[in-house]
């Protein structure tokens, strides 16, 4: 269990120094400067230049890579280009938002997706087909769309949930869930595809164990035969697919907040990029992956739960 | 494979022959080409703005109506389609292009190569793609196409992982027909044999990651990265459509469903070209049908007898028979054999006593009275009460027989507390008794192991303690000791010689193992082809056979009668076990008798053998007088002879 841990954790940093890597690289490998970004269409290549020298734009590719290494290791992202705020300040505000909608909507994934892949499995053809059908469906629907529809069915039609806007979750237990409640769904409907997909065939795979005939022939009733001991062992692929699905989820948020009008990290990423400011952008990936990371290290531990061979190791 | 095959001779790829199939690709094509096209037909200009007629609903001049200054949706959705296609196709190649060569290095390297690149993938694998996506934006600015390069990249990783297993399988195949590959370079290997054989698998995955791409282009259109206006995309056509909500719900519906049923057409693709999966539908136990079978013969004299089985036949729901006419007979304490090579129906037989017959699969005819009790074909309901508390089951692959999730402890109390309505502490004490009545001396530390610490030896006493919790008076062994070392077999023999000796329970023992049965039966019924050809004690069955088919199994095995178990004890036999549903009229052995004459091929029925026993040979009686014996063959011709048949 420690050796398993500390690898998932190794590959964890490896992921967030790949991450920022890869940021810098391709920021730096534009024509484009921080100093041009900070004064703006107005100032001349001379001013431009000044203002790359004091940010230390001109140093050799690896002491600025270094400095940054660093200074990200301290979660210092330095000052925004654009607002000349602190970037980490600005993220960590946005960052619940979006960790808040991608982790509520792969639990709810996780949930409704288990339970309609083991119906789909127990249920027979019919009900399987039916199922599959469904998530074949879910799966092709965009989010940012899907959004959209939900939005005028449930907002706008119905009246029943707020169709923009985010509340602080200091604010009210109740107001908060209800703002978050439409983003959720939407997102949480295409992983429930991918669950139930998942949970299915670990279902169905499960049942056809012969370790199933053993608890047959010992009279073992049928809830049980399905549902501690199939479901627990399709449990572990529907727990590593949790984990893809909450980077896919991710992602979702970060594009759908702009149609919900929240305040998450997706929002300050897409102002980075219409702004190009650089140091917006690597806190952005980096704070996101290591999101990503510690959400994917939880699920990690919970498969080593589930799976003695990884707890007894 | 058949289905690739049968595919060329048909002509028409198999993946066009379901309508997921011909949907996808006729889509994706219909899609392609009108896109393309869609400047040389579309009605009206993408840019060409009506103010007139804004947000506007579907008529005859705007087929699909018209967005907030007026331009018209149909040839703003059928022209957006062009770049998210193209664009995707070229992310697809690129995600190919560096993902198939490392997973073919990795794959024909092997070791820390193959470690190192898959700790790459997985690093990059967790990259949160789309917040990188808006970074490559905001870097090297708007630029479709180097975007969707980068997203190739980081999709690679995600190949990696989903197609190394495939690789490195389709390269053991290889080490079995090296002979293919001898003398070839490791590129042209890897060309000609491992990629072709990679060929579905990786155009599944093309096809998924094809719609995936078509999501994250039409994801960035809608957060306003698209090809910029007034040049359409079904991405920022959303945007539009979510900002005009109010004054014009309709506007939402052309982009989005044009997006959706491309993306649906490449998904539906990825599921045809996939094929079905080949996991085995599930059907619980409660829908199977039963059949009533023949109400119980009281007049037979079943005094001491524990269970007494009727001409009993197990059947395919629809299809051939697979066990017809059984009859045996079982007395309290004593231990049966029932033998036969592989695929005569002797674990159908055992099987059915449990009412635990796989799906499709059930009894047609005859009866089964346990303990004076009409027990074949019960209702699920009924049988799951006799099932563990009356009759057990121990089976042939100790190490697959337990659940892997599950602790010793917590599969063995389980079923204590509810067999015998103990507590969690008492049924914990039973539990260590019953693992030392099964001869584990660690008891204690057995309890907390879990399935894979355990030897197969150990796995296979738990499993029989397992069968123990509810104190079964007949437990039925299919081949226990099959899977198991020889050391280990003699082992696992004597301890359920001990067990039949200390509680008095009856054991039907399933082996194909001739040495086996005579080391612990008291009886024995040999089955061929799905019917008991012989049956008595072993003492008269082993020394003086009236069977042919039975003298054939002893013939070529002179040491039967050795105490210590071979692996091998069954005689090979030249020809095989006709398939069900293939059954001759008449004996069913006749083709691989060396006795057979006219008379066999015609219905006949059982003669009487030993002291109780019987013969289903109707020659039995002129052999005998003959004194004839069945002449030894060459062995290790029919090694095939083992292979299980379902
Ligand atoms: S009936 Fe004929 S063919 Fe069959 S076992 Fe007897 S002698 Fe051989």
């Amino acid at each position: 269990m420690p050796l398993y841990i500390a690898k998932r954790l190794a590959i964890g940093v490896g992921t967030i120094w790949a991450a920022f890597t890869l940021t810098f690289l391709l920021v730096h490998s534009t024509d484009n400067s921080p100093g041009a970004v900070r004064l703006g269409m107005g100032a001349t290549p001379e001013e431009v230049e000044v203002e790359n020298e004091r940010l230390g734009w001109n140093r050799p590719l690896l002491t600025q890579y270094a400095d940054d290494l660093g200074k990200m290791v301290r979660l210092d992202f330095g000052q925004s280009l654009i607002n000349r705020g602190d970037v980490r300040d600005q993220l960590s505000d946005r960052l619940p938002v979006t960790a808040s909608i991608s982790v509520l909507a792969t639990l709810l994934a996780g949930i409704v997706g288990t339970a309609l892949g083991v119906v789909a499995a127990v249920r027979g053809r019919g009900t399987a087909k039916a199922v599959n059908a469904f998530s074949g469906f879910s799966l092709s629907i965009p989010s940012f769309w899907l959004g959209v529809v939900l939005v005028y069915f449930f907002a706008i039609r119905l009246d029943l949930l707020p169709a923009t806007g985010y509340s602080r979750f200091s604010e009210g237990v109740g107001s908060w869930l209800q703002s978050l409640a439409l983003p959720v769904i939407t997102l949480a409907i295409g992983g429930a595809a991918v669950v139930a997909r998942m949970a299915a065939s670990g279902m169905r795979e499960a049942l056809a164990r012969e370790y199933i005939t053993t608890l047959r022939a010992i009279g073992t009733p049928e809830w049980r035969i399905r549902y501690i001991h199939a479901l627990r062992a399709a449990s572990l692929p529907v727990v590593g697919a949790l984990g893809v699905q909450f980077i896919v989820l991710f992602g979702g948020s970060v594009i759908i907040e702009n149609l919900f009008a929240l305040p998450g990290i997706g929002q300050a990423a897409l102002f980075g990029a219409t702004g190009n400011d650089f140091p917006i952008l690597i806190g952005v990936v980096v704070m996101s992956t290591a999101v990503v990371v510690i959400t994917n290290l939880v699920l990690d531990l919970l498969t080593a739960v589930l799976d003695p061979k990884l707890r007894t190791r | 494979m058949s289905s690739i095959r049968q595919a060329k001779h048909q002509r028409i790829p198999a993946f066009l022959r379901s309508w997921g199939g011909v949907f996808g690709a006729g889509w994706l094509i219909f899609m392609f080409l009108a896109s393309i096209t869609a400047r040389w037909w579309r009605p009206y200009d993408v840019a060409e703005q009506d103010l007139i007629a804004r947000l506007q609903g579907p008529s005859s001049e705007y087929w699909l109506g018209t967005d907030a200054v007026g331009r018209d949706l149909f040839s703003r959705v059928f022209t957006a389609g062009a770049l998210p296609l193209q664009a995707s196709a070229v992310m697809v190649l690129v995600a190919f292009g560096i993902g198939l060569p490392l997973i073919l290095i990795a794959a024909e390297r092997g070791g820390r190569v193959e470690e190192a690149i898959g700790r790459f993938a997985e690093t990059i694998m967790s990259l949160p793609s789309t917040v990188i996506l808006l970074a490559a934006i905001g870097a090297i600015g708007n630029r479709i196409y180097p975007v969707m390069m980068i997203f190739g990249l980081l999709v690679s990783a995600a190949l990696y992982r989903i197609l190394i297993g495939v690789a490195k399988s389709s390269r053991q195949h290889l080490y079995i027909d090296a002979a293919r590959v001898d003398g070839m370079g490791s590129i042209r290997v890897n060309l000609a044999h491992v990629l072709p054989s990679m060929a579905r698998p990786i155009a599944v995955q093309a096809a998924i990651v094809y719609a995936i791409g078509l999501l994250i282009i039409n994801g960035l259109a809608f957060l306003g990265f698209g090809p910029g206006e007034p040049q359409p995309s079904w991405g920022f056509m959303i945007k539009d459509a979510s900002d005009n909500i109010f004054n014009s719900p309709w506007m939402m519906v052309p982009p989005g469903v044009a997006l959706s049923l491309t993306v649906m057409a490449a998904n539906a693709l990825a599921d045809a070209l996939a094929g079905p999966l080949g996991i085995p539908e599930y059907t619980p136990p409660k829908r199977r049908r039963t059949i009533s079978a023949s109400p119980a013969q009281q007049s037979e004299g079943t005094d001491n007898l524990a269970l007494s089985v009727r001409d009993l036949s197990v059947v395919v729901e629809g299809g051939p028979t697979l066990v017809s006419g059984i009859s045996f007979d079982l007395r309290q304490g004593e231990v049966m054999g029932l033998v036969g090579e592989s695929g005569c129906g002797k674990t159908m037989t055992a099987r059915s006593l449990l009412g635990l017959l796989p799906a499709g699969v059930e009894v047609s005819s005859g009866s089964i009275i346990w303990q004076g009790r009409q027990i074949a074909g019960l209702p699920e309901r009924d049988a799951i009460k006799i099932r563990g508390r009356e009759i057990a089951m121990i089976s042939q692959e100790p190490m697959v027989a337990l659940d892997p999730l599950f602790s010793v402890k917590s599969q063995l109390t389980r079923p204590l507390r509810r067999f015998r309505g103990v507590g969690r502490r008492e049924a914990r004490r039973i539990a260590l008794e019953l693992l030392r009545q099964v001869g584990i001396v660690d008891a204690e530390r057995v309890l907390r192991c879990y399935p894979h610490q355990l030897s197969g030896g150990m796995a296979q006493r738990v499993a029989i303690a397992l069968a123990l919790t509810g104190s079964p008076k007949l437990l039925i062994a299919d081949e226990p000791t099959t899977a198991l070392d020889v050391t280990v077999q003699a082992e696992i023999l004597s301890l359920l010689r001990a067990l039949v000796a200390e509680t008095g329970m009856s054991v039907l023992l399933v082996s194909h193992d001739l040495g086996v049965v005579a080391d612990i039966c008291d009886r024995i019924a040999v089955m061929y082809s799905g019917q008991v050809v012989e049956a008595g004690t072993v003492a008269e069955v082993l020394e003086d056979p009236y069977h042919p088919y039975t003298m054939a199994l002893l013939g070529a095995n002179p040491h039967v009668a050795d105490d210590a178990p071979e692996p091998e004890r069954l005689a090979a036999i030249s020809g095989s076990v006709p398939p069900p549903g293939n059954w001759p009229e008449g004996c069913r052995f006749a083709d691989r008798c060396q006795f057979a004459a006219s008379e066999c091929s015609v219905a006949f029925e059982p003669e009487p053998a030993h002291v109780d026993g019987m013969s289903l040979c109707i020659r039995t009686g002129e052999l005998r007088r003959t004194g004839a014996q069945w002449a030894p063959e060459h062995r290790g011709a029919e090694l095939a002879v083992e292979s299980e048949a379902p």
